[in-house]
């Protein structure tokens, strides 16, 4: 098991690995020779950037972590402008963020290669919205890919980066959770000269403002060259390599399977023990290439579309089919689910009430003998680690307003303290979206400090935001907020990392992939747009925090408290990657009172309840030794256990 | 083999998604096609995780379908008990007995079925034969409980049928633990194995 880092440079052209579907685009992205990457982490896109942020250096290829998902699109973009091979990688609602730039930068093309990887996440494993990227790319007249394994990801990938290249034309590479998070056998291929020694590549933009400038005469002409030019890629998709008709030949069923469903009707076939079928194989949803949907209907009686989400492919081919008049009855969304994700249990499902069989499984038996299972299964939901130094914050924050608040916050680990004991979270909508509801509810509620009459009850707002959601887009809400004076305490959670993605850094950390970024504290910025309170805190002490928020309270207008503290995960995953220990507390059995404090308003996942003593415990392979149960504990009953007796 | 199932099941943090990787490279050297899925972001932090390792001649999608699993590799009993429906009927489990108890227990907002009732469910509703045993103590006895992975991974190469090599996956582990750490892995697995075979003999 090599490392991942180096077998994503490996220079061995055929040797069979073992990759994450993220790492797998990658290594395509590398043998595709891209020369300028910038990104934004979210799950489940987060990998491939970090790849190239390890890799980066030595294959000379630029490489940042944005600041947000439309500055990275359009750092990327220029290098695709100045003719260079360059990728972004965002995760569906990321592109939410670049659609302004997306959809208006999109009638310029581009000269080098430029392919926005975007990774949803059906069901929503880790994300605030379920939504389906293939409309986008519908909406926006650019073509989407998509991969049904980690191999044909990387294979993808260089595949379009010449489509881009031919076309001039933006590329979306659409990936699910269930690609970009899947490990497979991947061949490797050959590496570029220049990527193999490391080889920086520059590039040179022409000046071109009928092009490059988005005046509405420009947009004119560029709207009907769009639809243009998304007809000739629907005409090249007929020999697009991704896509295929299989099966039976003169079978009168047929099974058009879009991207990774094409895996689950497979697999459901198998299952089922059909082989009488034909199969269209659509690597490329958008734009249904028309040629391959004449060869694959001909002889066909009855079809079924197996899709994941929205129905693209299905409005496509059934206007298609209507346009043809033909006489073949088509179904898709009549039997498969518009919601959540595929599964093999969903296409075997739908693809035996398609021909009326029985399924292998009695499925609904297997769900009756596991419901009886599900009342003795206590919830297990995620929470924040121990040592978390948010938890402090959040109890801090409590403690200080009652917990009378009204609590908005964001896009990070903390939206965690929405659950028991700290339910500090109220509110959750979208990167950056913190402050602006906080500011949106205390005018609603208070009313603004410029204006004459104010509300005579007070209602308190405290907002929550992590240091790199902060950069991502609070800055301007918090702009807005100072402006527009509202009575607001913004509390922005700093643990100097990105924490939930995978600790990638930000102008917070300072540090970049290369080394030498330029760190830019959160409390100057603050100060600099004239935040009426000012101040920074270690939420480790927990009085400390507390007093903070207590005087920031009493402030009139918009307070900015900074609680910094280095997150845990990525402190003990230093600590031991260098073979540190750390300090590890347990419970004094004569002076635990069993008040339960500690579990019932702090809860720390390390410690538990000892039902036999009826006192609190501490589960040694968890503690992180942060010290906060001493703090929280009013009977003084944790303790540090001293050297040698861990 | 056309093939083979495994789910992995456990709390977030534990080392469900190396021992997948593991799998997944013996699988590998074994020159079968490998899938496996997992869960990142969110789901990690302490929440329940589950992950799949799928291998044959005849594999696509990343996730093993409910009701398919030959085998459970399970790092915590609740989380058994959460996939059960998973595994299929006759199919094995090897699973960790030392609970981790959810913060919603210990705040007496739900409670912890026994083992006893955990072991039922398998044995009886799900036709299962269990392999349970504390692997925690085992990885203690090896050195340190970071090794419970190993254990694990030892005591599953041990089921009848099991398709993989115990020597090539011990080859595997050997080159992906960090070079101080190898004997008190290999200890560890042994521990495993051993285990296993005891429980199987019975
Ligand atoms: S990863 Fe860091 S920020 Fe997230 S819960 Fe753990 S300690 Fe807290
Ligand atoms: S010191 Fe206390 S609060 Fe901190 S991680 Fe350990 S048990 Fe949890």
């Amino acid at each position: 098991m090599a490392k991942v880092s180096d077998i994503v440079l490996w220079d061995k052209p055929g040797e069979r690995v073992l990759l994450l579907g993220n790492q797998a685009i990658a290594r395509g992205a590398l043998e595709a020779n891209i020369a300028v990457y910038a990104a934004y982490p979210g799950t489940p896109s987060s990998e491939l950037t970090d790849t190239m942020a390890i890799v980066s250096k030595k294959a000379g290829v630029y490489m940042e972590y944005s600041t947000n998902e439309k500055v990275a699109f359009e750092t990327a973009l220029s290098a695709a402008w100045s003719g260079l091979r360059a990728m972004t990688a965002m995760k569906h609602v990321g592109l939410n963020v670049a659609a302004d730039t997306f959809m208006s930068a999109v009638g310029m093309g581009v000269e080098g290669g430029f392919v926005i990887m975007v990774a949803d996440d059906p069901s929503m494993w880790s994300s605030q919205n379920e939504q389906d990227t293939r409309v986008y790319a519908k909406f926006a007249n650019v073509p989407v890919l998509e991969p049904i394994s980690p191999h044909e990801a990387k294979e993808m990938t260089k595949y379009a980066f010449e489509l881009s290249e031919k076309f001039k034309h933006f590329v979306i590479l659409r990936t699910t959770t269930r690609t970009s998070h899947a490990r497979g056998d991947v061949v490797l291929g050959e590496l570029p000269e220049e990527i193999k020694q490391g080889k920086k590549k520059f590039g040179k933009f022409k000046k071109d403002s009928s092009r490059f400038v988005d005046v509405p005469s420009n947009a004119r002409r560029f709207h009907p060259q769009i639809l243009e030019k998304i007809e000739k890629i629907r005409e090249e998709l007929n020999n697009c390599p991704f896509n295929w008709i299989e099966g039976k030949e003169d079978a009168k069923v047929g099974i058009i399977a879009p991207g990774l469903s094409y895996a689950y009707v497979k697999e459901a076939l198998a299952w089922l023990g059909i082989e009488d079928v034909k199969i269209l194989k659509l690597g490329t949803p958008f734009p249904v290439p028309y040629g391959l949907l004449e060869k694959f209907f001909d002889g066909l009686e009855r079809v079924l579309i197996v899709e994941e989400l929205e129905p693209v492919v299905e409005e496509q081919v059934k206007t298609w089919a209507f346009d043809k008049k033909l006489n073949i009855e088509i179904k898709g969304k009549e039997l498969v689910p518009r919601i959540y994700e595929m599964t093999t249990r969903r296409a075997v499902t739908a693809i035996a009430k398609f021909l009326g069989l029985k399924t292998p499984i009695n499925f609904e038996e297997l769900d009756k003998k596991y419901e009886k299972v599900k009342p003795l299964l206590p919830p297990r939901p995620p929470s924040l680690c121990p040592a978390c130094p948010h938890r402090n914050s959040f109890y801090a924050i409590k403690k200080a307003t009652g917990g009378k608040a009204v609590y908005p916050s964001d896009i990070g680990c903390y939206t965690l303290g929405l659950l028991p004991p700290l339910k500090t979270v109220d509110t959750t909508v979208a990167m950056g979206a913190s402050i602006g509801i906080a500011h949106g509810l205390s005018i609603a509620q208070n009313g603004s400090l410029s204006e004459e009459q104010q509300s005579p009850e007070k209602q308190v707002v405290v907002a929550t935001i992590g240091d790199s959601t902060f950069y991502h887009t609070g800055l301007p809400a918090l702009a807005n907020a100072i402006y527009n004076r509202s009575n607001v305490l913004i509390v922005v959670l700093d643990n100097l990392v990105t924490a939930m993605t995978g600790d990638q850094p930000n102008p917070s950390t300072g540090q970049t992939p290369h080394g030498m970024g330029k760190r830019i504290p959160i409390e100057d910025v603050a100060k600099a747009m004239g935040a009426d309170f000012v101040a920074v805190v270690d939420p480790y002490d927990i009085k400390a925090t507390y007093e903070t928020v207590k005087k920031a309270l009493e402030v009139e207008g918009v307070s900015v408290i900074v609680s910094r503290q280095v997150c845990a995960l990525h402190r003990i995953g230093q600590m031991r990657r260098r073979g540190e220990k750390w300090p590890i507390y347990y419970v004094n059995e004569d002076k635990c009172t069993g008040c339960r404090i500690c579990i019932n308003a702090y809860g720390c996942p390390a410690i538990y309840w000892d039902e036999e003593k009826r006192q609190a415990r501490v589960e040694p392979t968890m503690c992180w030794g942060c010290g906060g149960c001493a703090q929280v504990c009013p009977f003084g009953a944790f303790e540090p256990m001293k050297e040698g007796e861990q | 083999m056309k093939e083979y199932n495994i789910v992995i099941t456990g709390v977030g943090g534990q080392g469900v998604l190396t021992a997948a990787n593991i799998l997944g490279w013996a699988a590998l050297h074994a020159g079968y096609k490998v899938r496996l899925g997992e869960v990142h972001g969110m789901s990690q932090r302490f929440g329940s995780v589950i992950s799949y390792v799928r291998f044959g001649e005849d594999v696509y999608g990343s996730m093993v379908p409910e009701g398919k699993a030959d085998v459970m590799l399970s790092f915590e009993p609740v989380e058994a008990l959460r996939y059960v429906n998973y595994l299929k009927e006759g199919g094995m489990i090897v699973v960790n007995t030392k609970p981790i108890v959810p913060v919603q227990v210990s705040m007496g907002m739900a409670s912890y079925p026994s083992l006893k009732e955990i072991r039922k469910v398998f044995e009886k509703d799900f036709k299962a034969k269990w392999i349970g045993f504390n692997a925690e103590e085992l990885a203690e006895q090896a050195g340190h409980v970071v090794t419970t992975n190993t254990v694990l991974i030892g005591a599953l190469t041990q089921i009848p049928e099991f398709p993989l090599d115990a020597e090539h996956v011990r080859e595997v582990i050997k080159i992906s633990v960090p070079p101080k750490a190898v004997d008190m892995n290999m200890k560890a697995f042994d521990l495993g194995i051993k285990a296993a075979k005891e429980i199987l003999e019975l």
